[in-house]
Order: structure tokens, then C-alpha cells, then sequence
């Protein structure tokens, strides 16, 4: 599944980044890397960015970029308020 | 020359350090990517005396070469590549914030193999924020593992500096990255590859146990998720966004109306002890009705300015505006903008300088120069003045019809801001977007120390402005004044009706006849071409040449009780709604046309936004005067 679909507290780990180098190598540089576990914090109104936790950090990203991050479940995401 | 470059991810706390290294005023807001330059900066190290260069680097997550498209990470390479080929002595500081430790020890893995080989020294800050969470760092284990050297400290403890700045020193001692094991080279690199970040980060945090009785503590995570919870609610999130901006807004009117009434009055009283000082002369009226009429004028809305700052200043410092970039980047997008457009567009209802800076942080080119060109519309500070003096004179009565006018002409520039770029995106800047990447910081206290040097940093700024500019700019309207250019041809008429800026004022006529405009605004309007503010100080020196004879008034009551010769009041509420929609409008602003050509290396787009704002501004305020003229 993508990172897209992952519902808001599950937790997840990142499989692959099916984008171009680039991007790919942005989303590594800021964390979101292959065996990183991730979860949705939440999603904006009227279909805009993502809110998604990586280790310390939390990250505003557009679902464009998030359909292109496969995930596999994981258990529920870790101390969530 | 010895030197240091800080460097770390962004939002890290790297220009809080450099500023409690060197004293210096680095910008520090909470949101990634405020540094936008290279700051430098003098510090002298405390164990030999030594004066050493630190420079502020943009934030970075990474130096991976393929990443080309982030501006802030080319100008921190660029940067370090650069001095090193120029043989500084340059040490690689890089901040990590304790929060995010494993985070921060990827960059630094990234930075051991730099190819420079520059010797790296590793800081790590906020440990307070750390502290609070009931943790702390084992600092040895990490200085360990890493194989280089590393300090923990916070920008606000008593020993900062000393930390710091010896640690610096000593890291200068060394060649390079390799050379800080003092085992053989072969062995050192093998241990450097041996660390992997999660793992260090994970062993390096040692967790307090609570004492006994003692509650477990909320960590900077926890609070910053609870109070997203209610922020970013999926409901709620967008009116609190819209309430928040509107009580911004709304407080600058409330608070800073009575202080621009009260600094005016006491300008005023000023202008009245100082034409009984100095009589009724030429020399007087140069004081009187061209300096004080002209600064003064416009030193009467420093309040208002001041306040508008202060408050977007601490909006910024709590970390609420990445939210803000986060929840309206669906909307911005149908406008063929982004949520990281959002930052430089609020900062443009400051000053469209800084804001126009400020688009460093947009990842995406188009978008980028999209929002350079439409920053001018927002309604910046210089426009407050002019907006606070019309509105005053022609929908006078009540603080309520006075707020609602000034709302209006925010939403005004907002909504012009949003078709402009729309339209932009369909001609000059076509092409599609990036997608929005922006990391969430904490959210923090604003600190008032900071708020207060921000606050006295744009006081100073604007008293030099109107020290120079203005000031020179009000004699040289009040010369212009007085100076007949028709001299025999009417002498019956006042010496004012007949001076050379009048006749200046006239030519312009036929252009400004279909808004409703006199020679005065006009005047005005060329004064105001240089800076917007420049057109209250006009008013103020023309009404006062004017008016010298007369009572002294405040100048909202000069205005509305001039004549045109036939009897009839010279300005009526379409020709004040024609200006009004004219100055949303238009980019009367040198500074800001330099910042763009700045931005955009060329002259092409400001032209390109001085054509375009002056065309439109002319269209909308004729149609508005138009309109206008079948109400009232």
C-alpha cells in the first residue's frame, strides 16, 4: 500500500520510493528513507498535503509525493497524543 | 584567516548559536529555511585571543550531490567548496538539535566524507528542550563513536560561548576529518563507517527515571502533537487559521488607530511651538510645513507599523506558520501557488523587501517567481499610512466603518494577489508545480529578546528612511512649492496655484482626470513612485504651504475642507476610493523593484511588474471612481 492510503495512526515502515532520483533522494536526505517507520498524523481538508511523523521530525507532504511511497503495516504508530 | 561555517538541517537553532557567539541580529524565526544567506560575523576565541570569521549558513538536509533543486543547499555547498579552494582555515560546525539526534547524525555522516577535507566538529543545541523531556545526551559515548570532536550546549546557557568557541579552536588544530581518530588513517575510516545514526542516537540518549511520586514528563513532541491536534483540526483548523489572521489584522487597527491619532496630535503641537519660536519667515515654513509636514507626517504612523511586525514576529517564532503553509496549500495550489508561497506573501504585509527574500524557501522555480511578482500586491506597511489617512478623511465616524474599509483593502490586496498569480501561471509561468516537502518544527515560545531587537532593528530602519529619504524628498517638495513658474502671466492667484510643482502636478492631469485626481495627489503620486509613505508626507507639506495662513488643523480636516475655485469640496468619496484602489494596486516602490531584479537577475520582470501593476491600477481605480460616482 501507499504511504497515501496508510489511515491516520497506524504505524507503517517505508518499502520503496517509486519516484525520480531527485525526489527520491530529497525525501532520504529528510528522512523518509527505506526502513524508516512512518505514520499520518493527518490529512488537510479538500484533498491537500499530508501530516506525517518520521522518528523526532513531522513533515507537511503533498499526496503526490506519498502515492509514490510504498509502506507495509507495522503495528500501531508509536506515543501518539 | 581562521574561520567557521555553521552549518545543520534547517530550523536546527544554528542562527541562535551564531547569534550568542557573535552578538549578532541573525533573523531567527520557527520555520525551516530563514536563513537565506550567508551571514558572517567576527567572535575572538577566549583560550588565545584570536579573531575568527563564523558564517551562517542556510539549512540543509543533505549534501548529496543529486540534489540540485534546493537553492539552500547549493548556496551552503557552493559555499564551503568555495572557501576551501580559497585556503581558509575553515572549520565545518555542524548544529544538530538534541531533539532530533538521529536526524542530525545522518548530515554529519554525510559531512565526515566531505571532499574538502575539512575538519568537522559537531554541535549539538536546545539540549534545554532536551532536559525538559527528561533526557540528556551521553556525551562521551558519542564523541567516541563519531571519531570527531563534539560539544552539547544550549544557545541561552551562561557558558555557551566558552563551549563553543574552544571547541572551535581546538577543532582547527586539526587537517581534516580523517585525522581527528589519532589511530592510522586505514583504521579511522573503517570506524567512521562502523556508526550507523539511529543506533548511535538510540545508545546516546540516556533517559532520566522520574523520581519517585513524580508524574512522567510530556515531551516537546507530545505538547506540539497535542496542540496540532487542535490547530490542524480537520474542522476547526481552517476558521482558527482565518480568525488568527484576522485578529492580527484587527488588533494592528484597534491598538495602533489611537496611537497614530495621539503621535499626530503630538506632532502638531510640535509644528505649533516651533512657528512661535521661529516666527512666520520663509526659513519657518521650510521647518514647519516642509520638514515636519513631510517626516513628521509619516513619523506619526511608526506605531502602527511597529506593532504589525511585533505580532507577525511572534506568530512566526511559535512554529504556527508552517501550519499555516500546511492548510492552505490546497487553496494556493488552485492559484498556481503552494503553502510555502503562503510565508512570503504574510511577511510582504510587512514590507515586500524581506518577503521577496523570503521566497528562497520554494523548492519549485515557477512557483517561486510567481509569488516574487505577486508580493507586491500584498498590502505592506508604507501603504498603511496612506490608507489609515484616507480612510480617516472620507469614511470618517465610526472605528468600526474605519476597521471594516481597512479589512477590506487587506482582502483587497490578498484577492488581487491570488487572481494575479492565477493569471501569471496561465501566460508567463506555465508549467506544473513541485509538490509541498515542509518539516513541521516544534512549536516554541517566542522569545521576547528577540522580538524586541527585531522591533528596534525596523524602528532604526525606518527613522534612518525617514531621515534621508523622506526628509529630502519634503524639502524638496516644499522648494518645489515655492518656486512661480507663471509668475506675471496670474498674480492674483496664490503663490501655491502658480509654483513649480503644481505645474508638475497639472501635466498629469489629463491621465488622472477619469479617477477624480488633482495636482495635489498627483503631486503626490509622483513623490510616491520612489516609496508609498512618500504620499502622506507630500499631503502633509502640501497642506501645510497651503494652509499656513489658517489655524493649525489636523490634516484629515485640511483635506476635507479644500476647495476647487467654483466652491466645491476637491475631493469627494469616489476619487478617495479611486486612490485607495490605485495604491492597492500599484508597485510604487524602488526597493521593491530592486529586490525583484535582485531575485530574478534581470531587469525584465520589474519592468514587467511595474508595467503590468501601474496598467491595472490605472484600469481598476477608473472603473472604481466610475462606480463609485453612481453611489454617493
Amino acid at each position: 500500500m501507499s504511504l497515501e492510503d496508510l489511515t491516520p495512526g497506524a504505524g507503517a515502515r517505508i518499502a520503496t520510493l517509486d519516484l525520480p532520483d531527485v525526489d527520491a533522494a530529497m525525501l532520504r536526505a529528510i528522512g523518509l528513507a527505506e526502513g524508516e517507520r512512518v505514520c499520518v498524523l493527518r490529512r488537510a481538508p479538500f484533498g491537500g498535503p499530508l501530516h506525517v511523523r518520521v522518528g523526532e521530525a513531522s513533515f507537511a507532504l503533498a499526496r503526490g509525493l506519498a502515492s509514490s511511497v510504498t509502506v507495509e503495516l507495522d503495528g500501531p504508530a508509536d506515543g501518539l497524543v | 584567516m581562521r574561520a567557521a561555517a555553521f552549518i545543520g538541517r534547517p530550523n536546527s537553532g544554528k542562527s541562535s548559536l551564531f547569534n550568542a557567539l557573535t552578538g549578532a541580529d541573525a533573523h531567527i524565526g520557527n520555520f525551516p529555511g530563514i536563513t537565506v544567506d550567508v551571514l558572517e560575523a567576527k567572535a575572538t576565541l577566549p583560550s588565545s585571543g584570536e579573531a575568527i570569521v563564523l558564517y551562517d549558513l542556510p539549512g540543509l538536509y543533505s549534501l548529496d550531490p543529486r540534489l540540485e533543486v534546493g537553492s539552500d543547499e547549493r548556496v551552503a555547498r557552493d559555499f564551503i567548496e568555495e572557501r576551501a579552494r580559497a585556503g581558509d582555515r575553515l572549520v565545518i560546525v555542524q548544529v544538530i538539535d538534541a531533539n532530533q539526534l538521529a536526524l542530525g547524525l545522518r548530515l554529519t555522516r554525510d559531512l565526515q566524507k566531505n571532499e574538502a577535507e575539512l575538519p568537522v566538529l559537531v554541535v549539538v543545541t536546545q539540549t534545554d528542550v532536551l532536559a525538559k523531556d527528561g533526557k540528556e545526551i551521553d556525551t562521551d559515548a558519542l564523541t567516541a563513536a563519531l571519531g570527531c570532536p563534539f560539544v552539547a550546549t544550549h544557545a541561552r546557557a551562561s557558558d555557551c560561548r566558552e563551549i563553543v568557541l574552544g571547541a572551535i579552536a581546538r577543532a582547527h588544530t586539526m587537517t581534516g576529518p580523517s585525522s581527528a581518530s589519532s589511530a592510522s588513517s586505514t583504521s579511522s575510516t573503517s570506524e567512521q563507517e562502523a556508526w550507523e545514526p539511529d543506533a548511535l542516537a538510540a545508545s546516546a540518549l540516556r533517559v532520566r527515571a522520574p523520581a519517585p511520586g513524580e508524574t512522567p514528563h510530556r515531551t516537546s513532541r507530545e505538547r506540539t502533537e497535542r496542540v496540532d491536534r487542535v490547530l490542524l483540526h480537520p474542522v476547526f483548523g481552517l476558521p482558527i487559521f482565518v480568525l488568527i489572521m484576522a485578529g492580527l489584522f484587527a488588533t494592528v487597527f484597534l491598538i495602533a488607530d489611537p496611537a497614530t491619532d495621539l503621535a499626530d496630535a503630538a506632532m502638531r503641537a510640535l509644528g505649533q511651538l516651533l512657528r512661535r519660536v521661529l516666527g512666520e519667515g520663509l526659513f519657518a515654513s521650510l521647518v514647519v510645513d516642509g520638514v515636519l509636514g513631510g517626516v513628521g507626517t509619516v513619523l506619526a504612523f511608526l506605531p502602527q507599523i511597529l506593532l504589525l511586525i511585533a505580532l507577525m514576529d511572534v506568530l512566526e517564532a511559535t512554529g504556527y506558520l508552517a501550519r499555516a503553509a500546511f492548510l492552505v496549500d490546497r487553496l494556493f495550489r488552485a492559484f498556481g501557488l503552494g503553502g510555502k508561497s503562503f510565508v512570503p506573501l504574510l511577511t510582504g504585509h510587512a514590507c515586500a523587501v524581506p518577503a521577496i527574500s523570503a521566497t528562497r524557501i520554494i523548492r519549485d522555480p515557477r512557483e517561486r517567481l510567481t509569488t516574487i511578482l505577486v508580493i507586491p500586491l500584498m498590502t505592506c506597511s508604507a501603504r498603511l499610512p496612506v490608507y489609515t489617512l484616507v480612510v480617516a478623511t472620507f469614511f470618517g465616524g465610526s472605528a468600526f466603518t474605519r476597521a471594516a474599509v481597512t479589512t477590506g483593502l487587506y482582502f483587497g490586496g490578498i484577492a488581487s494577489g491570488l487572481v494575479a498569480a492565477l493569471a501569471i501561471r496561465r501566460t508567463v509561468v506555465r508549467g506544473k508545480g513541485l509538490p509541498l516537502l515542509l518539516e513541521m518544527p516544534a512549536y516554541r515560545a517566542p522569545v521576547l529578546r528577540s522580538l524586541f531587537r527585531r522591533c528596534w532593528l525596523e524602528a532604526t530602519d525606518f527613522l534612518r528612511r525617514a531621515g534621508t529619504i523622506i526628509l529630502a524628498s519634503a524639502v524638496a517638495l516644499w522648494i518645489l512649492l515655492n518656486i512661480p513658474v507663471r509668475g506675471a502671466s496670474a498674480p492674483d492667484e496664490p503663490l501655491i496655484e502658480r509654483s513649480a510643482a503644481a505645474a508638475m502636478g497639472r501635466a498629469l492631469e489629463p491621465v488622472t482626470r477619469p479617477l477624480g485626481f488633482d495636482w495635489r495627489i498627483n503631486v503626490g503620486l509622483i513623490g510616491s513612485f520612489g516609496a508609498r509613505e512618500l504620499m502622506v508626507g507630500t499631503m502633509g507639506v502640501i497642506f501645510g504651504v497651503e494652509g499656513a495662513d489658517k489655524e493649525p488643523a489636523p490634516l484629515v480636516e485640511k483635506i476635507r475642507a479644500a476647495r476647487r475655485p467654483d466652491g466645491s469640496p476637491s475631493y469627494d468619496r469616489p476619487a478617495a476610493v479611486a486612490l485607495l484602489v490605485f495604491f492597492v494596486i500599484a508597485c510604487q516602490c524602488m526597493s521593491t523593484l530592486a529586490a525583484i531584479r535582485r531575485e530574478t537577475k534581470g531587469w525584465k520582470m520589474p519592468a514587467f511588474v511595474l508595467a503590468y501593476s501601474y496598467v491595472v491600477a490605472w484600469v481598476l481605480a477608473a472603473g472604481a471612481h466610475r462606480i463609485a460616482a453612481i453611489w454617493w
